[in-house]
């Protein structure tokens, strides 16, 4: 499968692939430059931490060879694409249950802030052509695409 | 090999897929008593008519044939012959098996109170075809009592007042939610509740019932001498493994189905899964079972290790709430809580290492705690407040760009 793998040495924090992880999924129209940051429709699902170290950590949702959250949900809606290897997740399916989010042992996982009945994952960029917005936006390589 | 599952919950589903992950070829064949594949944690959202039958299917509609697994629904085992390695069907089939995995989960436990066993407008709410027959008659009752507040129990209160019905609910506790939350928790789910029209008897027992002459309790009657009049009752005290029928030459039943650590019976050949084992109740630990008892059914040996059950989670009226370990501190606990309008979050430490942990309102990335409590993780030498741990305190990435916990 492919995975974004991480390299949190390169990462210097400009969250460049949050905004564009907030572009690519946004429910209105427009470019990065009038992407509302405030609104909840918005939310990036990909997060980077302040580390203890004054370094900063990227916290992606790895799509999990055994993941615990597809172990973990009741309706169906989160489950392993045998194929491409990703944890898809069917908003439609969901029942606001969120197991999934106290299954993810890295923390990943979190409600939604509009609604608060869906969880934010990520969908490795499905709807644009499956190449994962963040990783094209990374101006460190931090993030990188790669098969494993 | 013919591999047979009863039950087509959590744990067995999760087996039949397994199963057919490894074994290409072999014959695997599911024997139900539900006549519908159903999430038992959505059953109060068919109460409430958000979704129909079809919706609280938690596999892809094909499933079965897509993966080639032979589903026999509407039937129940009624007998198990381990030494011919044959079950009886309640429709008289007999039907043989190489492997047996036993997930026939648990059925709602109906206290000897009153005529609560013989009446018939008294319901368990655990399976769809209570749901269906709470459905019926609920659109003739407008006065719905319910015994018990823990989860299944409030689902059941939210399905019914969505109905526009007037719900009781009857607690021994002194708060709703007692296994999951602590007081202060359960006080915003009960305003909550309350606001939507419910009414709680906390601290209160059903003592004995009242019935008319078709046998329908009519009134319940209270520790204290109150009366709750009602057109149905439902009862959510808990449930009891669903062993019935599976007491075949071997198979030991104690709570539940006794099993050793690869969840095989003290019969070869024969294993069990889910809630019938009595191991945890809970939805992640029963698809962890299933899954654990198929690799075995397939020759492995892999112990079933994941067997941290006392979490939950809990979402009412758009306030979640997530629950991991111990609630009730004990002397010598230290208890860190903090809140502000929309959130609670309490910290429960023990011997310094974090025992419990409770979050209400916002619990966004809040999965490192069931693993720091789980694997009693110290943290003590992190100089960081502690709400606001996270994984990159633990951060750890593997060749293959998984993450993985880091301890120091």
């Amino acid at each position: 499968m492919r995975r974004i793998i991480i390299d949190a040495s390169k990462c210097d924090g400009c969250k460049n692939c949050s905004l564009a992880c907030m572009q690519a999924h946004r429910k209105d129209t427009g470019t990065l430059y009038d992407l509302n940051l405030l609104d909840t429709d918005n939310e990036s699902r990909n997060f980077i931490y302040k580390n203890r170290t004054g370094g900063y950590t990227p916290i992606f949702c790895r799509h999990c060879d055994q993941p615990e959250c597809v172990m973990s949900c009741m309706s169906g809606a989160l489950t392993k694409d045998p194929e491409s290897g990703h944890v898809c997740y069917d908003e439609k399916k969901c029942g606001s249950c969120f197991m999934c989010v106290m299954n993810c042992p890295y923390g990943v996982l979190k409600p939604d802030d509009k609604t608060g009945m869906h969880i934010i994952k990520c969908d490795f960029c499905k709807d644009a052509g499956g190449e994962p917005s963040c990783v094209k936006a990374c101006p460190k390589e931090a993030i990188y695409i790669e098969e494993v | 090999m013919k591999y047979v599952i009863l039950g087509a919950g959590a744990a067995g589903i999760t087996a039949a897929r397994t199963l057919r992950k490894g074994r290409k070829e072999d014959s695997i064949l599911i024997i139900s008593t539900d006549d519908r594949v159903h999430s038992r944690c959505m059953l109060h959202k068919y109460l409430s008519h958000e979704r129909d039958e079809k919706e609280l299917n938690f596999v892809p509609e094909d499933f079965f044939c897509e993966n080639n697994i032979e589903w026999m629904p509407g039937c129940t085992a009624v007998k198990l012959d381990t030494s011919s390695k044959e079950l009886v069907l309640d429709n008289g089939q007999q039907i043989s098996y190489d492997k047996l995995l036993i997930a026939t989960g648990a059925e709602s436990f109906i206290p000897p109170v009153g005529k609560l066993r013989e009446a018939s407008n008294v319901f368990g709410l655990r399976h769809l075809r209570d749901a269906r027959a709470i459905d019926k008659k609920a659109e003739v009752s407008s006065k719905i009592a319910i015994i018990g507040s823990g989860l299944v129990g409030l689902d059941a209160a939210c399905g019914l007042m969505e109905q526009g019905k007037q719900v009781t609910v009857i607690e021994m506790a002194d708060q709703i939610l007692p296994i999951q939350l602590d007081e202060k928790g359960a006080k915003e789910y009960q305003k909550r509740f309350e606001n939507a029209g419910c009414r709680f008897y906390l601290g209160r027992k059903a003592q004995d019932t009242l019935c008319d002459e078709k046998g329908e309790v009519t009134r319940l009657l209270l520790d204290n001498g109150e009366e709750i009049p009602c057109d149905m009752v439902i009862v959510a005290a808990g449930v009891r493994p669903g062993t019935v029928g599976m007491d075949g030459e071997g198979i030991r039943i104690d709570r539940g189905i006794q099993v050793d650590k690869y969840l095989q019976t003290d019969v070869l050949g024969v294993y069990a899964a889910g809630d019938v084992t009595g191991l945890s109740g809970i939805w992640p630990n029963a698809m962890k079972q299933g899954e654990t008892a198929a690799l075995n059914m397939m020759g492995s040996e892999v112990a079933y290790t994941d067997t941290f059950a006392v979490k939950n989670t809990i979402n009412f009226f758009g306030l979640a709430s997530l629950c991991v370990g111990v609630i009730k501190p004990e002397e010598k606990d230290v208890v860190i809580a903090r809140e502000d309008a929309r959130n609670y979050k309490r910290i429960l430490l023990r011997d310094g290492k974090v025992a419990g942990v409770l979050l209400q309102g916002d619990i966004s990335h809040a999965g490192i705690w069931q693993y720091l409590i789980k694997n009693q993780i110290p943290i003590a030498s992190i100089e960081k407040d502690i709400f606001e741990l996270n994984f990159s305190d633990f951060y750890g990435i593997q060749e293959n760009g998984e993450f993985v916990w880091k301890v120091s």
